[in-house]
This record gives C-alpha cells, structure tokens and sequence, in this order.
C-alpha cells in the first residue's frame, strides 16, 4: 500500500503554443521581428550608399504591396513588444517605495508607455516637418 | 432555493496510485454542492461519500497553509479557495499541481522545493551580531515596505506549476524560492544578500527565468515572484560585469 | 556548505538584448512609421537623405540603434528556438547570436563605408 513510485510527466514539446503560453509566445517573436525591421533599416542605409539608383530602387520597393504588408507586420510587432516590454519593466527593478508607500507596478508601466509615446511622437513629427 | 441544493457538478479527477496504476488515469466522479462549497470540500466528500482511497493534501481549509494546490481546470489554484459555483457548469478537470513528480493522486513530491528554499539562507543574517542587551534591531515602515509581500509566502508552489522554465529544467531555483530570498535580500536588516546572489548566478539559478510572468498570475498571496526573479536577474548582470569592483567579505 | 554554482555568460546578451528592447520599445513604433510609411508617401530626394546620412551623429545613431535591434531579436529568437527545442542549445545559440554578429560587422562596415568612403 504504500510503495512509492513517484510519476513523472513529460512536458509537452509544444507547451509554447498552448493557450496559457501563446501570449508570451508571441511577446518573444515580436522581438525577433525587431531585429527583421534593424534589418530593413540598413538596408535603406545602404542604398543611400551605393548612390541615386539604389536609393530610387528601396523606396520604390517600400511601396510594394509586400514592403507594406511586412511593415504592417513590424508595426503591430513594435507596438506589442513596446507595451509588454514596459509591462515587464518593473518586474526588473526593486520595490519603489516614496513616501513609506510602494509604487504600483502599474503607474510604472504607464509612465514609462506615456515616455515612449512621446519618443515616437517626437520622431514622427520631426520627420513631417 | 430548494434548488440550490440539488445542484450537480461532474469532476475529472487524475488518479495515480503506484501500487496499481501504471500510469495516472482520470476518473469521474458526480457530486452534489451547494453555493459556498470549495473544491476541497467537494475531494473531501467524495473521500467520505464515494472512494476513500482518494489522497489529497490539505490542512487550513483557509489559503494560509499552502498543501492544497492542484490544477483546477489547467490552472494552478487552492483547492480550498476555488469555488465549484464559479465551475460550473463542469464538467471540471483536477490534476495533481503541473511541473512535479505525481507520488499518488494529487498528492506531488516536494523535496526538491523543500531543498531550494533551505539552500538561499532563509534566515536574516546580520552585519553584526549583537548581545540581547543592546537592543532590537529597528526597521521603519518604509524600509518593511520594500520586502513585505515577499514574506507573505506561503510556499503553495502554484507559481512553480506555472512556470514553462521549472518544467523544463527542474533545478530551475524557481519563483518561489526566489520570493524568500529577496525576502531576506530586501530586509534592511540583513547583511547575507552577497552570499544569496552567489547562489543564483548560474544557468539553474536566475538565468533560467525568461520572464514569462505567469508565476505572479497563479499566486494566491500576490507575492509577485516574478519581481523577486527579475530584479535579481538584474543585480545579478551588475555583479557579473562589476565584480572585480566589489569589496570582497573577509570571512 | 556547496561551492558558489558556475557563473553563465548570459549577462552579456542579456545586456545587449536590454539595451536593444528599450531602444525599440521606446522609437520603434514612431521609426516604423517614419520609414515604413511616411518615407514612401512623400520621399526625399536623394541629395536630401545623404546629407542626413553623411553627417557623423547619424551614423553614430544608427550605429547603436541597428545592431542592438539584432541582439534584442537573437536573444528572443535564441529563447524561443530553445523553448520549442528545434535543437541543440550551442546550435541555437551559434545560429541567433551568429546571426547579430554578422549583422553588428555588416552595419560597422557599410557605416564606415558611407561616412569614410568616397
Ligand atoms: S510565491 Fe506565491 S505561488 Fe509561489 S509558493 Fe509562494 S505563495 Fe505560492
Ligand atoms: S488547505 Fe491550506 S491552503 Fe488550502
């Protein structure tokens, strides 16, 4: 009755597409496509480089269907990564304690969104005028 | 409200019992249950009522002693404060708590955790030690503040059974173990951080953490265990690129 | 008691990965925008993108700014590719961090190129 034979289950292969870890799944490749847009931006740079026909030819191809749709792909994967990565954020740092009183995670988080949005608004708007 | 009393409820329960089973099955069991009865009030009915040989852990029966966590329904949750009211209609599945070895039913091995959380010095360590006569050592509020929560663990281990990265390397050190350390690591009273961070910068300590943050999600007490991993992940990068700064203790 | 555990050098791509996701978290949305959209809307003459592009601050900018978006994604890729257990760990490690080394030369060298060259 009282034999011990402890059973171990085996994590399934596919745990990071399950419904509980999609979300995070997804957080983690909206970084990868980070690096797909660092990518794409030196490839412009480039182009400037090699002079007036390269240069003619990527902003030619920025406006093909597939330039638009990759870059509606790395718009959505910007916005993603930016909200989780401040969502993270103050998971990173200790307890901020003002006025004998802790912080909400929260209130950080929103601030540091605020910031961003004005970094990229800043950006934006720099390059309208 | 005559009703109410007759309500039914089907659950999935995951039976293992080593001496017979080779490998865990789900039985189901159909009880009845009132509004304010608990899945652990339901397990213990069906132990009385219906098949004694059932095991589960439990002891408070009010979320302080942390025996009964298990997977409600894939969550990881106490037994003792899920509701059958917010299941219903089920039916429900219950499975011993993810991430750990099944010994028989729900009941899973906690010697390894029991390990972890003996290894990171859960105890403070003064600078100095002082004799009686010289006094309490004194703490403001604000400097409670900043390690309370970490102290309100009640090392329930849900937050292990949602974290992908113990599942995938047991010797993962883990949430919980990490929320007693900076327990001890935050209090202003202790001196042993150094010691601790020693512990926990290797693969299967704090370098295992991928902050999924579902660990913070599952834990009854709101300890935010993912905090206590991540901020020492981040002490734990400024250690190693200025450790040939640091003041080494004399021992 | 036990000896202190073997230290990793995951602080290093850690670091990088940190530097690169605030970067991207904080300009990425507005740069996407910027070169994804309103750069094909209304382009600037090429005269105009080089002389942004030739002063030395900008190729300073992008200089930080491009390599540490790829180590920001090879750290992910790297976790993710180890999660989905698509293979051996110093495989996975040589294919994501391999991939931002290259990429981080490729950038010093094309910079170096337009700041330096003719
Ligand atoms: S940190 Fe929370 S979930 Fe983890 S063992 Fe402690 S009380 Fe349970
Ligand atoms: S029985 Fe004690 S926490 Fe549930």
């Amino acid at each position: 009755m009282s034999e011990r034979r402890p059973y171990v289950r085996r994590q399934s292969r596919l745990w990071w597409a399950s419904r509980t870890y999609r979300g995070y799944t997804l957080r983690e490749l909206s970084g990868v496509g980070v690096a797909v847009y660092g990518a794409v931006l030196l490839a412009g740079l480039d182009s400037v480089r090699r002079g007036p026909d390269a240069y003619a030819a990527f902003v030619g191809w920025l406006s093909t269907p597939v330039a638009i749709v990759l870059h509606l792909v790395l718009l959505a994967a910007m916005l993603l990564h930016g909200l989780t990565w401040f969502q993270t954020l103050p998971k990173t740092m200790p307890r901020l304690i003002v006025g004998g009183q802790a912080v909400p995670q929260k209130t950080i988080t929103n601030a540091a969104i605020g910031l961003a949005m004005l970094c990229s608004l800043a950006l934006v708007i720099g390059a309208l005028s | 409200m005559a009703d109410r009393d007759r309500l039914t409820i089907e659950l999935w329960i995951l039976r293992y019992r080593p001496a017979q089973d080779e490998e865990p099955h789900f039985v189901s069991y159909t009880v009845t249950y009132t509004e304010e009865m608990s899945v652990l009030e339901a397990l213990q009915s069906i132990k009385d009522e219906q098949d004694g040989s059932l095991s589960f852990r439990w002891s408070c029966r009010m979320a302080i002693c942390g025996s009964c966590g298990m997977m409600i329904d894939g969550t990881p949750k106490l037994a003792c404060s899920t509701f059958l009211r917010d299941l219903a209609p089920g039916p429900v599945k219950i499975a011993p708590l993810e991430n750990f070895p099944i010994e028989r039913d729900l009941v899973v091995t906690v010697a390894d955790f029991v390990k972890k959380i003996e290894s990171i010095y859960p105890f403070i360590m003064p600078k100095e030690t002082k004799p009686v006569e010289a006094g309490e050592y004194l703490q403001t509020p604000a400097q409670m503040a900043a390690y309370e929560p970490f102290s309100d663990c009640i090392n329930c281990m849900l937050c292990y059974a949602a974290c992908p990265q113990f599942g995938a390397n047991p010797d993962f050190i883990g949430p919980g173990a990490m929320a007693l350390l900076q327990r001890y690591n935050g209090d202003s009273r202790d001196a042993g951080s150094r010691e601790r961070l020693d512990l926990i910068h290797g693969e299967d300590g704090v370098w295992s953490c991928t902050a999924v943050g579902l660990c913070s999600e599952a834990c009854p007490k709101l300890v935010d265990p993912a905090n206590a991993v991540n901020q020492n992940k981040t002490n734990s990068a400024f250690d190693f690129f200025l450790r040939g700064l640091r003041k080494e203790n004399h021992s | 008691m036990t000896r202190p555990p073997k230290r990793t050098i995951a602080p290093i791509f850690w670091l990088l990965f940190g530097a690169g996701g605030m970067l991207s978290a904080l300009f990425g949305t507005g740069l996407v925008i910027v070169t994804g959209f309103l750069l094909p809307a209304s382009p600037p003459s090429y005269q105009a993108a080089a002389a942004i592009l030739h002063n030395p601050l900008a190729g300073l900018v992008a200089l930080a700014t491009i390599p540490l978006f790829f180590w920001h994604g090879a750290e992910r890729l790297f976790l993710t590719l180890k999660d989905m257990r698509a293979g051996p760990r110093p495989l996975l490690a040589l294919i994501s961090y391999g991939a931002a080394a290259v990429g981080t030369l490729v950038t010093i060298l094309l910079i170096f190129l337009m700041e330096f060259g003719s």
